[in-house]
């Protein structure tokens, strides 16, 4: 298990990671989500122990990154943004390498080797010069190196990027597979990677957490729960005068033509327990329904949100202390 | 730490690398040993091994910082001193274990040369005692200068820059001999002393004579330390101030 505690990284004076805290429990898959220059590739340097932490603690299985550097560095497999791969070296010396970095004992390297190589299929590129190799190979010898030493948390940085579809796919089920026995946490800004793979996220802008949950959650709690999609079939014109008249709903907009008499309303509803009502208002009227559903955000839509709320509010809270800062400001 | 040390003798020797310094060694050493064969005075057949030393410092100590120029910065450039970093080996293991690899290429470049010194003594006499300090005298302030460019190297995270930094570096240490010898330090007996106690060529001088002086191993020894602590404190400060 994982537990970070109030981490937060300067870089000079600029603050990068803003004492952030979350933890990571076993057999968990955490999705690591944000735009570029969020923290992200900052803090998992620091989980890993690449980067020591201006303030705050990570605990990696109970011990301490800084303090117990070496037992907690036992128990990670990393793979950052870039593999760090020796172009010199051959796939199989390069793995052999590592796993004798990591403290493998010798009699089993060969065979630890062999098999992560297997579970990121390079096996027929043993013999090959890493430099020769394309960048979804590279990636995925970095990724079998993670492997090596039979860590039990995995911190992957983008593990898919430069990968084809196809890769793409082996290695999210990889991914799943792994978390059987290993706690992981990914990082990625591809949505729909994340929201196929883990149960958890942590959306991180600007080096502060803007939200914590399970992908369900966010999608739920975060949608408009009270907007309704609808699909009837009518004249346009009377559907949506009916169903303005009904109380409790506060707006119809978004019509769209599907085609012969057959119309979409987007409703804004001031409570779910109006949606019996919308149904036999209309039916009563000879309107018949096509489709109905409570519409919900998708993860993209969600991050996008999220990003677009605290913009607003740090926006707000900027012209606020300009206010407070300036006492001739009048308003007007 | 063995499989570091490994990969490093690897990195050296799966590619010409370290066989072109080697041969660039061998090649002055020859340079030098025909030399100093050609000058012998014609009544009395006697030439020095540790002569040879003494009179090419400059080109010898300039294929150290060659040798160096990559152990660090190469990491730096290929982004692979993230997997150094995040393993469980601390960084000072990390630094001994290659500089125990450069010394190891800088030793066998040594061992290279003693062809001359057993050919001459299957035809000659050889002063075993003055070749066994020189050889042991030169390999000591190697190891100094190995410390120094690994951490040139370290500092820098430039391979070039570092092997340029380091020529200049080290035959200025060669210079501290002769800044101590000009007239204006012999004029003050303190700034004479403090020079020559720094001064590594001076110390050879003792070597080379056959002359083991447990204060100038303790010397080289320490002055290796104090730059490898170095390097383990410069490692570990660019990390904390990483950006």
């Amino acid at each position: 298990m994982v537990e970070i505690k109030n981490l937060s990284k300067y870089y000079g004076r600029n603050l990068a990671v803003k004492g952030i805290s979350f933890d990571i429990q076993d057999h968990e898959i955490l999705g690591f989500l944000g735009p570029n220059g969020a923290g992200k590739s900052t803090t998992m340097n620091m989980i890993a122990g690449y980067l020591p932490s201006s303030n705050g603690t990570v605990t990696i299985n109970g011990f301490d990154i800084t303090e117990q550097a070496s037992e907690a560095k036992k128990c990670i497999g990393y793979l950052p943004e870039i593999p760090p791969v020796y172009p010199d070296m051959r796939v199989e010396e390069y793995l052999l390498f590592v796993a004798g970095l990591k403290g493998v004992p010798r009699a089993e390297r060969k065979k630890q080797v062999q098999s992560s190589m297997q579970r990121l299929h390079i096996e027929d590129m043993h013999r090959r010069l890493i430099r020769n190799l394309s960048k979804g190979y590279k990636q995925r010898v970095g990724f079998a190196q993670a492997l090596l030493g039979d860590p039990k948390i995995l911190i992957l940085d983008e593990p898919t990027v430069g990968l084809d579809p196809t890769q793409v796919m082996e290695v999210r089920n990889l991914i799943l597979e792994l978390k059987q026995d290993h706690s992981i946490i990914f990082s990625s800004h591809i949505l729909a990677e994340v929201s196929a793979v883990c149960e958890r996220v942590v959306i991180i802008n600007k080096g502060e957490i803007i939200a914590i949950d399970t992908i369900d959650n966010l999608e739920r709690n975060l949608t408009a729960d009270t907007v309704l999609h609808l699909t009837a079939e009518g004249d346009k014109d009377k559907i949506s005068r009916l169903l303005k008249d009904i109380q409790g709903v506060s707006s119809v907009s978004d019509i769209k033509e599907l085609g012969e008499n057959r119309c979409s309303y987007q409703i804004e509803l001031k409570n779910e327990s109006v949606r019996n009502e919308i149904i036999s208002v209309l039916l009563n009227n000879q309107c018949s329904i096509v489709e109905m559903h409570l519409a919900q955000l998708n993860l993209e839509q969600v991050f996008l949100k999220l990003i677009q709320e605290k913009k607003k509010s740090s926006l707000e809270q900027l012209i606020d202390e300009t206010k407070q800062d300036n006492p001739y400001h009048q308003e007007d | 730490m063995f499989s570091l040390y490994k990969k490093e003798m690897q990195s050296y020797f799966f590619s010409p690398f370290a066989y072109v310094l080697i041969a660039l060694f061998m090649l002055i050493f020859s340079f030098a040993f025909v030399t100093s064969i050609a000058s012998i005075d014609s009544n009395v057949l006697k030439f020095s091994f540790p002569g040879i030393f003494y009179d090419n410092f400059f080109f010898f100590i300039f294929i150290i910082p060659i040798l160096t120029m990559r152990s660090f910065a190469d990491e730096r450039r290929g982004n692979t001193e993230v997997l150094l970093l995040t393993s469980p080996l601390s960084v000072g293991k990390i630094v001994m274990a290659k500089f125990l690899a450069v010394l190891t290429v800088f030793a066998i470049m040594m061992l290279a040369t003693l062809f001359f010194p057993i050919y001459i003594c299957c035809i000659g006499k050889i002063m075993w005692s003055s070749l066994i300090c020189a050889y042991l005298g030169f390999f000591l302030w190697g190891m100094v200068c190995i410390a120094i460019g690994m951490l040139l190297s370290s500092l820098t995270g430039n391979a070039i820059i570092s092997a340029i930094l380091g020529e200049i570096i080290m035959e200025g240490t060669l210079l501290v001999d002769q800044i101590g010898g000009s007239a204006l330090v012999n004029a003050y007996p303190y700034l004479n002393s403090a020079i020559s106690w720094i001064s590594m060529q001076r110390r050879f001088v003792y070597f080379s004579q056959g002359m083991f002086r447990l204060e100038d191993l303790i010397f080289f020894l320490s002055a290796t330390a104090v730059v490898i602590c170095w390097n383990i404190i410069a490692i570990e400060k660019r990390r904390w101030s990483h950006s």
